[in-house]
């Protein structure tokens, strides 16, 4: 980010902009960044579900909108956005229009956690993993807000189970991070990535030694993401829409784009703790060669690394609606019994494995 | 207990794969307005009617359950013949007691109109010159 501060300073100076000013419209960029970002992947996303799960099942998919109906979403959007807010008779006003913006804001702060590539890391913290954990919970408080004023037994269902959900499964997460900050000797998640280089490219990847962690935390972002087969909270057999069944227009929108942000970055976060998130997988950068080290190399190798975050990341979005297509839906119990019973164990063996591995075969204490 | 470990894990795999593998088989979507469905042989759609077959013998009329069917004779036999599509249940009783085939069906099934009036299809016997 010091890198391109100076750049920008720069460039505002030919103009005689003061260096005060460029500090304080500095950190607007970033943030007109994420927000464009988002949306964009927010309206790929939900098309490339709807494509997957269509191609699944041997339909065709959304295919009049635009060619090949890529509109689609851009055409639900506006179908939204032009929606009447309707607002129930008793239900609590201000956490009904508070609810929403509590599930989403914290999504986009996730945003800017996650280092995009090795410059455009916007809230560079030393923790900025565990950061990364305890922001992520934050929508759920929206979830029990909208559940709790919407004053219908669906919603307040829904949202409990919600909340169950991530409490029980927000422990083998930590125990995950916890491991792989273990490998990288670090919280920062760029440094995790950093630390991810090797002389034997891919092999250097955390998902090698630490593949039930990877397993774990896979599992867990599932559940805290409300997605199949966790989908408890939004079971539409049985809880109609779990906790926005009465919202409408451009409340339920945001608890929509919420979710699916959510859900891309969660991914993000996988891709950047156990696939070397930025890096390239043939250990050098395409934009280095063609355009021989001057200028737009440098520039270049920055796109070329967000792009390999991009694929990847949607790797493993892919995987999510693979999983999605496959399996049906548990039971409440069960959903807390595999929790407490199967992944925490598991994750707490996995933190005593990686302990061990780090010790002896990273470090070399048993020499 | 390993073993029914082992065993769920691989079931998920299996159903994995068996999902995977619908991917690249052949579409069954059919976009309608453009790709008709394949009919069976005996889809009963809109009636094809043979005026110069009938003989007015009020069969048809008498099978059927949700009396769609009117017949009005004159002095020479059939004058009009008229099918209701408001009431018709597309039974196949009128083509089943037909003794001189004059009623069949097509596989015609889009009878979709803008009016109440053209859902009764009329048949008159042409008048000879």
């Amino acid at each position: 980010m010091n890198y391109l501060l100076s750049i920008f300073i720069d460039f505002f100076a030919n103009f005689g902009i003061p260096k005060e000013v460029v500090y304080i419209i500095f950190p607007i960029i970033p943030f007109c960044i994420v927000a464009a970002a988002l949306i964009l992947v927010v309206l790929v996303l939900v098309l490339v579900e709807r494509k997957i799960l269509a191609l699944f099942t041997q339909r065709k998919g959304p295919n009049r909108v635009g060619f090949c109906g890529i509109l689609q979403t851009v055409a639900d959007a506006v179908k939204l956005l032009c929606k009447e807010n309707i607002e129930p008779n008793v239900t609590d006003r201000i956490l009904f229009s508070l609810a929403p913006i509590i599930a989403f804001v914290p999504v986009m702060v996730c945003w800017g956690i996650i280092p995009f590539s090795s410059e455009f890391d916007f809230i560079s913290i030393s923790v900025s993993s565990l950061l990364f954990a305890v922001i992520a919970v934050i929508p759920v408080i929206g979830v029990i807000l909208a559940g709790y004023s919407s004053n219908n037994k669906y919603s307040l269902i829904g949202s409990v189970r919600s909340a169950v959900q991530v409490i029980s499964y927000e422990l083998p997460i930590m125990f995950v991070i916890l491991s792989v900050s273990i490998l990288a000797s670090s919280l920062n998640i760029k440094d995790i990535i950093l630390s991810q280089t090797s002389m034997y490219q891919v092999c250097g990847w955390y998902i090698f030694p630490c593949f039930l962690g990877f397993v774990i935390l896979f599992v867990s972002s599932l559940a805290e993401l409300n997605r199949c087969p966790f989908d408890l909270p939004e079971a539409e057999s049985e809880l109609v829409a779990g906790y926005n069944t009465e919202y409408s227009g451009m409340r339920f929108a945001l608890f929509f784009l919420g979710e699916y942000a959510m859900l891309f970055v969660s991914s993000a976060f996988i891709t950047a703790l156990f696939f070397g998130g930025f890096l390239s997988p043939f250990g050098f950068y395409i934009s280095e060669k063609i355009f021989n080290n001057n200028v737009l190399a440098q520039i270049g190798i920055y796109f070329e690394q967000a792009f390999w975050f991009f694929i990847k990341s949607f790797l493993i979005v892919f995987l999510i609606m693979w999983v999605r297509a496959v399996l049906p839906r548990l039971k409440s119990s069960d959903l807390l019994k595999f929790s407490w019973r199967i992944l925490l164990p598991l994750s707490i063996l996995n933190f005593i494995y990686i302990c061990l591995f780090k010790y002896i075969v990273m470090i070399g204490g048993l020499k | 207990m390993i073993k029914k470990i082992y065993k769920s894990i691989l079931a998920i795999i299996i159903g994995h794969i068996t999902v995977l593998k619908h991917a690249f088989k052949k579409r069954v979507t059919l976009e309608y307005p453009e790709v008709k469905p394949l009919l069976n042989d005996k889809f009963r759609g809109e009636h094809l009617f043979d005026i110069n077959k009938c003989k007015a013998c009020g069969m048809c009329q008498k099978v059927c359950p949700a009396n769609a069917i009117t017949i009005i004779k004159d002095e020479n036999g059939l004058n009009e013949y008229s099918i209701d599509y408001k009431k018709c249940i597309f039974c196949g009783n009128c083509y089943y007691y037909c003794n001189f085939n004059a009623i069949m069906p097509s596989s015609n099934f889009e009878l979709a109109c803008s009016s109440k009036e053209s859902l009764v299809i009329t048949f008159k016997k042409a008048e000879e010159a």
